[in-house]
């Protein structure tokens, strides 16, 4: 899905991330002029600087690019138990997307190629996983 | 092309849990470099300073208070912040101002204070170097991040976690030699492998410490440095690059373009490829930055590091010694102080003051230094003036 836009009119892009991200979904942006896809909250195209985009929704599913098991976490993450962070290839896209996916003990839970999937965005702990 | 700018002299505060604030340990650091270059303060013309997190210590914009209580508080100076490359990129802005002529002696000094806050606020507090949006705030740490990193390294490149342990061991091997090192503890592969996991596969002695501690540099124009009759060491390379903040952004997980990209720099300036280096301090954030920052500075070719590594090829008799120092992972990390200190251990090991950890007969040193995940980074390279 796609929809053209006027850049005057986006003021929070993170926010916009994080409601489609709430969605299930991964927002993008595609270069009018180069076709080049960023994820959404890039002010300008890497490639060729242009800054005038169309909106690209990409369903937030993807394979598992790398990820670790967060033994000791950061403030906010403290009791959140054991925990993955996930870089994961967006299906579709040309890019990569990371988030957090709960309940992950052991890296055997996890094999390097599997399928994870967006559930949506909350303030505590960010872009939420869930193993397909 | 640039003047010939050179190290005239180099101190260091001890690294570890110190008691003295932020200030005073700059104080301290760049008084044994003042001294050390046979100058008085008054001949400084700039001051570069590196620090992170000084305001958890209380202290921001902390050069002109450094100045002040140098003595010299018409001096202008500037603070800059780079994540755990400041020190390096600060050193680059000095080297740039004398390169270009507009100073003939400045000081260079990093610093950080961060141990009073305790290891869960160190960890938030180094989490906002990350890009926080998409790293720290999806709950990686800097140990996590690194982990990833690791993990993607050791799948395609068949590595193993014993690997890494060889580069902890090494690196403390080297740190007990170092007076003013953090942790001055000989280890084993056993004792990494059995040690708590932190962020698998990343376990305990694959991390180094938080550390307090700072350490300063006087360089100079070649003129200067001339007219002061002292042992001085001159840079003949200097090169910055970027990555990618967030490491879900970079085309090949396993490689730090920064740091390939500073290092061509580098080389370049110096008309000098890897294999002209006799020893070099990199960035041992984690002992899977070390197997990657040998290989993207060329020592190693991708993916060959690691067993490079295991057979001993950068111990300090090997073929490339890294890290005579100890490096951050035994010497310790204070991370506006850590770039800096690279460039005092070259300049203690080509003036004859590295004790049993000098390089026998090294002409030629490289340092790099990188902050966060490698977003920003630079590679200087020196040469011993005889």
């Amino acid at each position: 899905m796609s929809e053209s836009r006027d850049p005057n009119q986006i003021t929070n892009r993170r926010s916009k991330f994080i409601e489609a991200a709430s969605r299930g979904k991964i927002l993008a942006n595609k270069c009018a002029k180069c076709n080049h896809s960023t994820l959404e909250t890039v002010y300008f195209c890497e490639k060729c600087s242009s800054d005038v985009f169309t909106i690209e929704e990409y369903a937030g599913l993807g394979n598992v690019v790398t990820f670790t098991i967060q033994s000791v976490a950061p403030e906010g993450f403290t009791d959140a138990g054991l925990y993955a962070w996930v870089v994961f290839k967006v299906d579709d896209a040309p890019f990569n997307v990371s988030g957090f996916l709960k309940d992950t003990h052991t890296p055997s839970e996890l094999p390097i190629g599997s399928k994870v999937r967006v559930t949506g965005f909350d303030e505590k702990h960010g872009l939420l996983l869930e193993r397909v | 092309m640039p003047n010939k700018v050179c190290v005239l002299g180099a101190g260091s505060t001890r690294y570890g849990k110190l008691n003295e604030n932020v200030v005073e340990l700059a104080l301290d650091a760049s008084k044994e470099a003042i001294t050390s270059a046979g100058i008085t303060p008054k001949e400084i013309q700039s001051g570069y300073i590196s620090n992170v997190f000084g305001v958890s210590d209380k202290q921001v914009h902390m050069a002109p208070v450094i100045m002040s209580n140098l003595g010299i508080p018409y001096t202008p100076g500037l603070t800059i912040e780079s994540a755990c490359g400041s020190g390096s990129v600060m050193l680059r802005e000095a080297f740039a101002n004398v390169a270009a002529g507009f100073y003939d002696c400045v000081l260079a000094v990093g610093v950080e204070k961060i141990t009073q806050v305790g290891t869960v606020q160190s960890t938030t507090l180094f989490s906002y170097c990350s890009d926080f949006f998409y790293e720290g705030g999806n709950g990686a740490s800097f140990p996590g991040l690194f982990a990833s990193i690791a993990r993607a390294y050791l799948t395609r490149y068949k590595a193993t976690e014993e690997d890494l342990a060889y580069v902890a061991v090494k690196n403390h091997e080297n740190g007990i030699l170092n007076p003013k090192a953090h942790v001055r503890k000989k280890i084993t592969i056993e004792d990494v492998m059995q040690s708590p996991v932190v962020a698998s596969p990343l376990k305990l002695y694959d991390c180094c410490p938080f550390s307090d501690g700072a350490s300063a540099l006087i360089l100079c124009s070649e003129e200067f440095a001339k007219k002061k009759g002292k042992s001085y060491v001159e840079i003949i390379g200097s090169g910055r690059g970027a990555s990618p903040a967030a490491v879900q952004s970079r085309e090949d997980i396993t490689i730090i373009p920064s740091t390939v990209n500073a290092a061509r720099q580098a080389y370049e300036m110096a008309k000098i490829t890897p294999k002209d280096v006799d020893f070099a301090e990199v960035h041992d954030c984690f002992t899977i930055a070390e197997v990657i920052d040998c290989e993207d500075l060329g020592f190693f070719k991708k993916g060959e590091a690691a067993e490079a590594i295991r057979s001993g090829a950068t111990r300090r008799i090997g073929e490339i010694p890294i890290n005579p120092s100890g490096g951050l992972k035994s010497k310790g990390h204070p991370i506006g102080a850590t770039g800096i200190g690279q460039v005092v251990e070259v300049f203690e090991q080509f003036t004859g003051k590295a004790g049993d950890r000098t390089i026998q007969d090294a002409q030629i040193a490289l340092t790099h230094n990188f902050g966060a995940t490698g977003a920003s980074a630079a590679v200087h390279i020196f040469k011993k003036v005889n």
